[in-house]
């Protein structure tokens, strides 16, 4: 069965909103009043990526950000129907997308770690039970669940204006939301990353996931690893990245 | 949560009034308004603030990405989405734009719908599913446009009429929408009022637009509500009585006084309806 003759203008119209430059304007449709359209939808994106992304925007500049705007209006079909999700959608076409546009090697991770602030911000997760006295060793560790770990292959916290890196340098990190709710980014290490992951995946105690560290690593000296792990995990307690322990 | 319908003036709830909300609501402000598209489904801060609100006065939801005339299938999981968020904050009346907002993928504003027989078909199969998830009628508004799209075969108010009839569904009243329109297409604004089935009316938005240099109106919410969008609203007043209304403002947003001083004006003409109807 065709589509009922009303959604092809709808297609053409649709189509001439994605691309004005290079797209018919749809038949009996006048240019004054299509204008509205084409401005009014696109400037309605660029807000959402410009509120996101100040510092893509900034050190690619105005003209190569708008076009690349444009490329993601035209090129991707954004599914989510969040307009807070538009900026995800951004770092998936850039992620998946055919982006044809040179863009700098540590593009699409600065725009990961930017887009990361805002998903942060808004994450829906309510907060487990726990004991935030609790021992963090002897206890099953509560993690703060509004967060996420990047993993980049650019050092993306310190790429600004003044700070344009030549070479990767592996760079982990956490981005949480704080009892606050301040969004606050800390740089880990693969350990450290690791110890999260066990943490994250099933209910562990401190000590359990530094024993199984030790394991992994064949480090010589577990007691000497339970207490750094120690002193880690008070650190993310005080930071916030850790709740507590099981009640 | 308990069910708050709404009733009298409100105000679309923004993050720039939340904390000015918080020294105080003024008299005047009875219910607010929220998009689900940017309230559902998000936590932290922001959650906490509509739960603030929503605990202590009625929300009405007003969607924006439904798409009701679009040709992507219905997003029944968005749907569901709007459900549960109703429910978690008391709400019990649920309006979306009579337009379509996407092809294939999102566009994220919303684009007019063909006026077709086959249109109205295609809008009401989706407004009664719509209707079924949700388990409640919901409104549907008329949406300020700037094309006319070509091959019409019936009038605007007889589109609007056929499916809130064939769908079985609210009226969500625009007076701004009308009175853009009415302006950059040359017709009666009240006529158009008269052929809308207006005893449908469930809830009505009035809000301010910018006019371009050359003299085409654009519904913006950026600005005052201008007097003759004042006198249509008193004019769907008297044919419909005093239903729940709202003030739009979504840009060049002015202090919480500067808003309440419009929401009190709807209060006032809400008031002066319900008096010119007892006498």
């Amino acid at each position: 069965m065709s589509a009922p003759d009303f959604q092809a203008f709808q297609r053409d119209f649709a189509r001439h909103i994605r691309d004005p430059h290079h797209t018919a304007r749809p038949a009996g449709v006048p240019a004054r009043r299509m204008a509205v359209y084409t401005e009014l939808l696109f400037n309605n994106i660029t807000g959402f990526l410009d509120a996101c992304f100040p510092v893509c925007r900034k050190l690619i500049g105005e003209t190569r950000w708008r076009r690349l705007n444009r490329s993601f209006y035209r090129d991707w079909r954004s599914q989510t129907p969040w307009f807070r999700e538009i900026p995800h959608e951004f770092v998936r076409y850039l992620n998946t997308g055919i982006v044809r546009q040179p863009l700098p090697a540590w593009f699409t991770e600065l725009a990961q770690y930017e887009w990361a602030e805002l998903a942060v911000d808004t994450m829906d997760c309510p907060t487990p039970r726990h004991d935030p006295a609790g021992d963090l060793l002897q206890r099953p560790v509560v993690l703060n669940p509004a967060r996420l770990v990047l993993a980049c292959a650019w050092p993306v916290h310190r790429i600004g204006p003044d700070y344009r890196p030549r070479r990767p340098q592996a760079t982990q990190l956490v981005v949480y939301r704080d009892g606050a709710d301040r969004v606050r980014f800390v740089e880990i290490n693969p350990v450290t990353r690791r110890l999260l992951e066990l943490l994250a995946a099933a209910p562990t105690t401190g000590s359990e996931a530094c024993r199984q560290i030790g394991s992994e690593l064949r480090h010589p000296d577990p007691q000497q690893l339970a207490a750094f792990g120690s002193g880690i995990l008070e650190d993310f307690r005080v930071r916030g990245l850790i709740l507590g322990t099981r009640e | 949560m308990n069910a708050r319908p709404a009733s009298g003036a409100g105000l679309g709830f923004r993050r720039e009034l939340i904390e000015p909300l918080k020294s105080g609501v003024p008299e005047a402000i009875r219910f607010f308004e929220v998009a689900p598209e940017n309230w559902a489904g998000i936590g932290g801060k922001s959650a906490r603030d509509l739960r603030h609100f929503s605990e202590r006065y009625p929300f009405v939801c007003h969607g924006l990405s439904l798409s009701l005339g679009g040709p992507a299938p219905l997003d029944e999981a968005l749907l569901q989405r709007i459900r549960s968020f109703m429910a978690e904050h008391g709400m019990t009346l649920y309006t979306e734009h009579l337009s379509w907002s996407g092809d294939d993928g999102h566009l994220y504003d919303l684009l007019p719908i063909p006026l077709t027989e086959k249109a109205v078909k295609w809008t009401v199969d989706r407004i009664s599913r719509a209707q079924d998830t949700l388990g409640m009628r919901i409104g549907i508004e008329n949406a300020s446009y700037y094309v006319a799209p070509p091959g019409a075969e019936m009038s605007e108010g007889e589109f609007i009429g056929a499916i809130v009839r064939e769908a079985d569904c609210l009226l969500h009243l625009d007076v701004n929408n009308i009175h853009v329109n009415s302006r950059n297409f040359g017709f009666d604004a009240l006529a158009f009022l008269d052929a809308l089935p207006l005893e449908r009316t469930a809830y009505v938005h009035v809000a301010g637009h910018h006019v371009e240099p050359d003299g085409l109106l654009i519904d913006t919410h950026g600005a005052a509500v201008i007097d003759p969008v004042w006198s249509l609203l008193e004019a769907a007043y008297q044919r419909i009585g005093p239903v729940p209304t709202c003030l739009e403002r979504d840009f060049n947003i002015p202090d919480l006084q500067q808003l309440t001083a419009e929401v009190e004006i709807i209060a006032r003409l809400q008031a002066a309806t319900r008096q010119w109807k007892a006498a």
